[in-house]
């Protein structure tokens, strides 16, 4: 560009009329963005350095609320608790899925209807999933505690949302149901943009081993990354509704994670100060979690 | 050599009747739970503790205009549309005309603007959840179904646009570009030639968003307190604290609530497994 002569006028008026007018395309996306996503998190900030109820006066406190928030053991608790579930789930949707899609991928009749049925539960709301498995986990009247005293399974009965070393696990269970189809049909999507020519040779070399480690898992690593940012993302908002409607928090806060105890902080004590410095120590989380992913990612795009 | 060929034959069977059998145990473990739902809610309150499992003796049909009328659940649907509908109506253009933009016009700053909006990716919303509430409070939209519009909308607006986007980039430029030389201005380009085009994108887009605002709780639960505005899940929730011993009416209410999105969903099958991928299952 250097040396060139400047630009003539008309040249430079059309340069002009191209920006404003594609800023006047991207500006109502950037508003509603800047608005409801980037300022609520600046705010909420603003808020955790006071002492404030949701309605009347802020006070200064400073730090005050991170200290409270460090000091919190339930918070602390909240928060294994939400590694727990979002790294427990991811790890299972996706191994499953995995292993389903690589059993899967052979043309196999009825694999239609199989897709269908595997992607139901995914297009239901948390809510309804929610409340049909408390159902299905009832102690009494459950279908799961029933089943297994009809299969004589009786040593298997549990008090499933009930027994605070099982609540958690329970309520991780029913993300998996509701994901593990979705993840299965991703990665069966991507198996078939493998060449089955590649994977055909490598299987009559009798080295289908090799064919997975070499062949399969590299051209695939693209669908994996995302269906693992997908969950992990996922997992760390889905579990509020499910923990609200199966157990709120209990028992003794053993399914307690990060959402649910800021929002009780938030709307039970009226402490939205203490609520919003736990809403930024999550977002910061989370933040670094989605970075290193999306750079991971990025370099397995170059290599 | 007959032996190896039966032997061959043998181990591509084997694999298959495996396939089969993993495909039945996990259709039956996807669909029982919503057939065991569907039967519940047919039963009568005393068959619910002793008939667990057993298909209804006497199916009461009335349970469901029971619980349509004391869950007050015809308000909670048109409010659901409302809030879904009016959520599509803002994230389809915004969200195209801003994907168009990004994709086909040279102007100053574009990266910085698609820059801004991807980082809206790798934010999941619930994490903002009570500061959202507490601009919604401060904008005075508290209790309105308008803030819910909006919140889903902003929501949305990052991912939308990704897809798009890519859905953009993957249309020959030639077009755009003998639109233009046709005289077109930028705008009909966009309007004319370019959305047309993206029928496939928009529809994949309009699931993803209409599912997630159709479904959501955690923000609506926060924001609605009336409720004759809540939706349909907020309303759901509201019916098991209020009627929590009528678990044949809690059923129907359930068996109601999801009917609509799974007809959707079996009519148009392609478009939800292609939106809900996000592109990356063409359905």
């Amino acid at each position: 560009m250097t040396g060139a002569p400047a630009l003539s006028r008309a040249a430079r008026a059309r340069r002009l009329r191209t920006d404003l007018t594609g800023w006047a395309f991207v500006a109502p996306a950037l508003l509603l963005f800047l608005l409801f996503v980037i300022w609520p998190m600046g705010h909420a900030v603003w808020i955790s350095l006071h002492r404030w109820d949701g309605l009347g006066q802020m006070a200064w406190l400073g730090l005050d609320n991170y200290r409270f928030v460090f000091g919190d053991k339930v918070f602390w608790k909240a928060m294994h608790n939400t590694f727990i579930y979002a790294f427990g789930v991811t790890v299972a949707k996706n191994l499953l899925a995995l292993g389903l899609a690589l059993l899967l991928n052979r043309p196999l009749r009825g694999r239609g209807f199989f897709r269908t049925a595997s992607f139901t539960p995914v297009v239901l709301s948390f809510v309804v999933v929610g409340v049909l498995w408390s159902w299905i986990f009832d102690p009494t009247f459950g279908l799961l505690n029933a089943v297994l005293w009809a299969l004589g399974l009786q040593g298997l009965i549990q008090g499933w949302l009930s027994d605070p070393d099982i609540a958690l696990y329970s309520i991780m269970f029913v993300d998996v149901w509701k994901w593990t189809g979705y993840h299965t049909v991703l990665f069966l999507a991507g198996l078939q943009t493998i060449p089955s020519e590649l994977i055909e040779a490598g299987r009559l070399e009798g080295k289908p081993r090799q064919v997975f480690r070499h062949v399969t898992l590299p051209l695939l690593m693209p669908v994996v990354a995302f269906s693992v940012l997908l969950s992990i993302v996922g997992a760390f908002v889905s579990n509020y509704d499910l923990v609200r409607v199966m157990t709120q928090g209990g028992p003794f806060h053993s399914t307690e994670v990060a959402l649910t105890w800021i929002t009780t902080t938030a709307f039970r004590f009226n402490n939205f100060g203490k609520a919003d410095a736990m809403s930024v120590i999550l977002f910061l989380i989370v933040a670094v979690l989605g970075a290193v992913q999306f750079l991971l990612m990025r370099q397995r795009g170059r290599g | 050599m007959s032996t190896m060929v039966t032997e061959g034959r043998r181990s591509s069977i084997a694999p298959r009747v495996a396939s089969y059998l993993l495909m039945a145990i996990m259709a039956v473990l996807a669909l029982y739970p919503l057939v065991w739902m569907a039967l519940g809610s047919l039963k009568s309150g005393g068959e619910f503790y002793t008939n667990i499992w057993g298909l209804p003796a006497d199916p009461q049909w009335r349970n469901f205009p029971d619980a349509w009328v004391r869950g007050g659940l015809g308000i909670k649907f048109l409010n659901s549309a409302i809030v879904t509908f009016g959520t599509l109506a803002i994230t389809l253009p915004v969200t195209s005309i801003a994907a168009y933009a990004i994709t086909s016009m040279d102007f100053r700053g574009r990266s910085l603007a698609y820059g801004a909006l991807l980082l809206g990716i790798m934010i999941p919303f619930g994490v903002t959840a009570i500061p959202v509430f507490s601009v919604i409070a401060q904008l005075g939209l508290l209790n309105t179904r308008l803030a819910l519009v909006l919140v889903y909308s902003a929501q949305a607006v990052a991912f939308s646009t990704f897809l798009m986007c890519a859905f953009f980039q993957s249309l020959p430029a030639e077009i755009e570009e003998a639109a233009r030389l046709e005289g077109c201005t930028r705008f009909s380009a966009f309007w004319r030639v370019m959305l047309p085009l993206a029928r496939p994108g928009l529809a994949a887009q309009a699931v993803f968003v209409g599912t997630t605002a159709w479904n959501e709780y955690f923000l609506a639960s926060l924001i609605i307190r009336d409720p004759a505005r809540e939706t349909i899940p907020v309303g759901l929730v509201s019916f098991t604290g209020r009627y929590a011993t009528d678990y044949p009416a809690l059923f129907a209410a359930l068996t109601m609530a999801t009917l609509p999105l799974l007809a959707l969903y079996l009519l148009a099958q392609k478009q939800f497994v292609a939106g809900l991928t996000g592109g990356a299952v063409k359905g």
